[in-house]
């Protein structure tokens, strides 16, 4: 005997059955986009819109006075660059700049990283100071450097020349120029790196010291062993991310040098910003700009494809 | 007040069918438990059944509208979920007050900001402030009024959820799994306290859970789903007593049925020599079928002279009042368990104490009356489900 | 289990406990300390000669050393100090901008963050992914077309201006900050809400911006500084010295030397002193945030 009909005998007839009445299923559909339009239209326009804007303006002739008035001359820009010394060596700038960026403050700022995961006094203090060089304005951050290596008054002259060695202009020498404008990226990027790499550092489980601890290995083993392929992820993500941020980088570089000494520090970006604005010539900064994006795309594409392959073979 | 009705109501997840045309009716004020184990499709349903998850097909009926289309909140439904879902930024009298503040707002409250001081205001006007006092002290809630939910234990939480329902007075309760987080006294303790509502609201309840002590005490009907499929759909009676196929048989009860191979012979069933009297129903040839028998229609005694299965005494577990006895049948019966029970023993529930002792030989006497009947093949009960087309099919045999 | 608030983004914290460190004994003692003072020098002198020249006075700036420590007597005449820098209008252009990038900003990523976080829909990748590449973009690059959009536009010269550009690459970040933190808030909670009578945007309002606050008052910090330090944009779009926000003001004394060196830098320690304070502040959150946003696609 069914004991379902016995508890609701089955209705002989029943009644038609309509849809009760919604606006429910309408909305449903339609608001994701209701969300997420305005960043994306807004993103458009002053994202993707400029960037082919940009492209655009790069096969032309167009004067910073009228800037929607250019005239259209095919790749030009293109073959005057890549056929232009000037174009190389602006390459070759961002291609040093870059390597010596991150290489300096990954390097420091991992070590430093490493040296504060360890108990002393003061260790809160300390990573303060050294955490406050990442909070202060670029522009804050050009002015004090440019005071410290100016030629005549410089502190950094006061200390040299306790050395004995004579005044040099930090900033106008070809000769220093580059190091100068590393070295104030590094003071200001590395504490980032060792922000991120601290926190990698410390979410370590403490049992993995102790064991290597006991199976007898020394310091630099368990650096070897536990403490590098902890922190070899962090550190290569942070490494893509001070690359993609020094070829990009401009503040710093511009208010320095502004490009000098003898365009030593022109990179790409300056030297959009410098064809643009001094040159008034927009049609050569975008074809620089498009170069430009070129190169910080070819910079992830490899970083990804390295990442597969290191995938690939832990595996 | 509503009478629920699903109509071959299927969902599939991708590729993977988490429930299989399932349909059934329920009166106003029932109280319907939706029993499986994890996996089985029945807290998908209940969602199906208040609009947060929408079905792949079929029907969800509600009197004689098709709900389908309409949000949970067009469908007046309450919701109780298994991990309370409180507010964590509002006290419980904001918690609670919550659902009646919306009931007020009108199309221009919810701009944001506005809707935030809508929410207030409402919630502090007379009429929400005396039900949430009446639902509060109904629930013993009323000295945690101010706190707020990370300041309350489990229980706690799980009886504001309740007011936070029942204040809203809806068509219908869907419960999921309510109080799988709780311990075993709590859990007792509002498993009462739910049944109590059920009886004041005189509403629909629909009940989630794994649990068969929960579905049998709660419960005016049961719905029992594995793998998506609706396996019985009857009362908590009715399923104890003639579960439909051997995974009801199975999964109702503690220990679960004893499940055996019967020979069949002109019609006769026999176990280890035993012959069992085949009920009018049954039409037999020969052949085999599954016999099942709750431990509670099996004696054993020491004696092992009287008619009945010889074995051995493996387990003994006492439980106070009752006692488990676990008991290793003769190999010589060439007893053949059809789905072995725990250990490969035979339980048997006895009342009061035992002087049995692991390692005695004994002697089983099953109630041969109480036996149900499966095919061996399809696991149908084949007194009560035989004719009965709302019994499922097993999916697979595990 | 209910949340009390959005656990914050971190994977773990950079300083949990002060002297419990695991930490490897790679370095012998007096390296370390010889080590550590190399980074405290390196790190901290420049800003400590920020101070120092604030605090000098003018004699000393030119022609002779230098001395080595700040006269501090000359922070009771503070006005005085900042002489003929015109700092205290700048600043407030500097507020009106970084607060204006902040709130338009916020007010997109609560939207976008939500979406991202809660619905399925067509197109989601595309967006998760013009989200994630725009932030690849250089601002150096886009400046250009930017200046050509915002010229045909009359955009130019004006705080508004700055402001929308600003957004466009303040915003991503903080889509992906207030992501996080709604990826965190338990799905039930919002179907509650749903059970309750919330269409979605009073959940959003009623719900769930109650509950990522932290996460939204850390996007806005970060939103806020970026609006502050920004000097690019603000240099090419507004020529007007009385529009100019601080960090195109500062930057316009750096090489040139009429006006005096000391009042210039006690400006810029004024510029710094906000950006130094609340960084510190949230400094956890923006590390994670960083990451997390311009890593995870």
């Amino acid at each position: 005997m069914s004991l379902r009909t016995s508890i609701s005998p089955p209705a002989v007839a029943q009644p038609p059955i309509q849809d009760a009445p919604s606006r429910h299923h309408m909305w449903q559909r339609i608001s994701p986009y209701i969300y997420i339009g305005p960043a994306v239209v807004y993103l458009i326009i002053f994202m993707i819109v400029p960037v082919v804007q940009g492209i655009q303006l790069s096969f032309t002739k167009t004067p910073l006075v009228k800037p929607d008035g250019g005239t259209g001359v095919g790749l030009e820009n293109y073959s005057r660059l890549l056929s232009s010394p000037q174009f190389y060596n602006s390459l070759g700038a961002t291609i040093l700049y870059t390597a010596a960026t991150v290489i300096f403050a990954v390097a420091i700022g991992a070590g430093s990283a490493l040296l504060l995961n360890q108990a002393f006094k003061g260790r809160t203090i300390v990573r303060a100071i050294i955490t406050f060089p990442w909070a202060v304005p670029t522009v804050a951050t050009a002015l004090i450097f440019s005071w410290i290596f100016n030629r005549s008054d410089g502190v950094l002259n006061e200390v040299v020349g306790v050395l004995g060695v004579g005044q040099q202009g930090w900033l106008v020498d070809p000769k220093f120029g580059m190091a100068a404008v590393v070295l104030t990226s590094v003071w200001k990027v590395m504490p980032l790196v060792m922000l991120v790499v601290l926190a990698s550092l410390q979410s370590i489980p403490s049992e993995l010291y102790e064991a290597t601890r006991m199976d007898g290995a020394g310091a630099l083993e368990t650096f070897k062993a536990v403490t590098w392929p902890h922190i070899a992820p962090t550190v290569r993500v942070v490494t893509l991310l001070m690359t993609i941020w020094s070829i990009r980088r401009f503040e710093i570089i511009y208010l320095l040098t502004g490009g000098g000494p003898v365009d030593t520090t022109n990179t790409l970006v300056v030297n959009v910003y410098r064809q643009a604005f001094s040159n008034q010539e927009l049609g050569r900064a975008a074809a620089i700009g498009a170069l430009g994006l070129v190169l910080s795309l070819l910079v992830t594409v490899v970083y990804f494809m390295m990442e597969r392959r290191n995938a690939a073979k832990e595996a | 007040m509503a009478k629920l009705s699903l109509r071959n109501v299927s969902k599939r997840f991708g590729d993977t069918q988490v429930i299989h045309d399932f349909s059934a009716e329920v009166d106003n004020g029932e109280f319907l438990v939706l029993l499986g184990a994890s996996g089985s499709g029945k807290s998908t349903l209940l969602r199906i059944i208040a609009g947060l998850t929408d079905a792949s097909a079929g029907d969800v009926i509600f009197d004689n509208l098709r709900v389908n289309r309409q949000s949970p909140r067009e469908r007046d439904i309450a919701f109780v979920f298994q991990s309370y879902a409180l507010y964590p930024h509002l006290t419980v009298r904001e918690n609670i007050a919550f659902p009646l503040a919306l009931d007020k707002f009108k199309g221009w409250h919810h701009i944001p900001g506005v809707s935030t001081i809508a929410r207030r205001v409402f919630g502090s006007s007379k009429d929400i402030v005396k039900q949430v006092a009446s639902v509060s002290s109904m629930l013993e809630l009323d000295e945690y009024a101010n706190r707020k939910p990370g300041g309350l234990s489990g229980g706690q939480r799980q009886r504001v959820a309740l007011a936070r329902a029942l204040i809203r007075n809806p068509s219908m309760f869907l419960l999921d799994e309510p109080l799988s987080n709780l311990d075993a006294k709590l859990r007792a303790e509002l498993r009462g306290e739910i049944v109590r509502l059920h009886r004041l609201t005189g509403k629909t309840f629909v009940y989630v859970t794994h649990d068969q002590v929960e579905a049998m005490t709660m419960a005016t009907q049961i719905v029992i789903l594995h793998n998506g499929i609706v396996q019985q759909h009857a009362t908590p009676q009715e399923i104890y007593a003639r579960p439909a196929n051997t995974y009801v048989a199975r999964f109702i009860g503690s220990p679960p049925m004893n499940l055996m191979t019967a020979d069949v012979t002109d019609g006769q069933p026999a176990l280890g020599g035993l012959r069992f009297p085949a009920p009018e129903q049954l039409r037999l040839g020969n052949g085999t079928v599954t016999l099942g028998l709750r431990p509670e229609h099996l004696t054993v005694s020491a004696d092992v002279d009287v008619p009945g299965l010889a074995g051995t005494v493996r387990r003994i577990e006492d439980l106070g009042a009752d006692t488990l006895i676990g008991v290793q049948p003769d190999p010589a019966l060439g007893l053949n368990m059809w789905e072995l029970n725990q250990d490969d023993l035979l339980w048997i529930r006895q009342t009061g104490q035992t002087r049995l002792m692991a390692g005695d030989p004994c002697t089983v006497s099953p109630e041969a009356r109480m036996a149900s009947y499966f095919d061996s093949d399809t696991g149908l009960n084949l007194v009560s489900a035989g004719k009965d087309s709302d019994a499922g099919m097993l999916p697979t045999r595990g | 289990m209910t949340t009390q608030e959005a656990p914050p983004i971190t994977q773990s914290a950079p300083h949990k406990r002060r002297l419990k460190a695991p930490g490897n004994r790679s370095f012998s003692k007096p390296a370390r300390y010889v080590m550590l003072a190399a980074l405290v020098l390196f790190s901290g002198f420049p800003l400590y000669w920020m101070l120092n020249t604030a605090l000098s006075e003018d004699s000393e700036l030119y022609g002779q050393a230098q001395g080595w420590w700040p006269h501090w007597e000359r922070l009771a005449d503070f006005g005085d100090l900042i002489g003929s820098v015109p700092i205290f209008k700048w600043l407030t252009n500097s507020v009106v901008i970084a607060g204006g990038t902040t709130l338009l900003s916020l007010i997109f990523a609560v939207l976008a963050g939500y979406a991202l976080s809660r619905f399925k829909f067509y197109g989601k990748g595309a967006a998760g992914f013009l989200l994630f590449a725009t932030q690849m973009l250089p601002e150096a690059l886009l400046v250009v077309p930017i200046y050509a959009l915002f010229a045909s536009l009359g955009l130019l010269n004006g705080m508004g201006g700055l402001i929308l550009a600003n957004v466009a690459f303040t915003m991503p970040v903080s889509v992906w900050i207030i992501k996080g933190a709604i990826d965190a808030i338990p799905y039930e909670i919002e179907e509650a809400a749903a059970v309750d009578g919330c269409p979605r945007v009073t959940i959003l309002s009623l719900v769930l911006t109650p509950l990522i606050l932290p996460s939204i008052a850390a996007a806005a910090v970060i939103n806020f500084f970026d609006g502050w330090n920004e000097f690019l944009l603000a240099k090419t779009f507004i020529a007007e010295r009385d529009l100019w926000p601080a960090s195109v003001g500062l930057a316009s004394f750096i090489g040139q030397y009429l006006t005096s060196l000391n009042s210039v830098m006690a400006a810029a320690l004024l510029f710094t002193l906000p950006a130094l304070i609340f960084f510190l502040l949230v400094q956890r959150r923006i590390v994670s945030g960083l990451t997390a946003g311009s890593v995870k696609g």
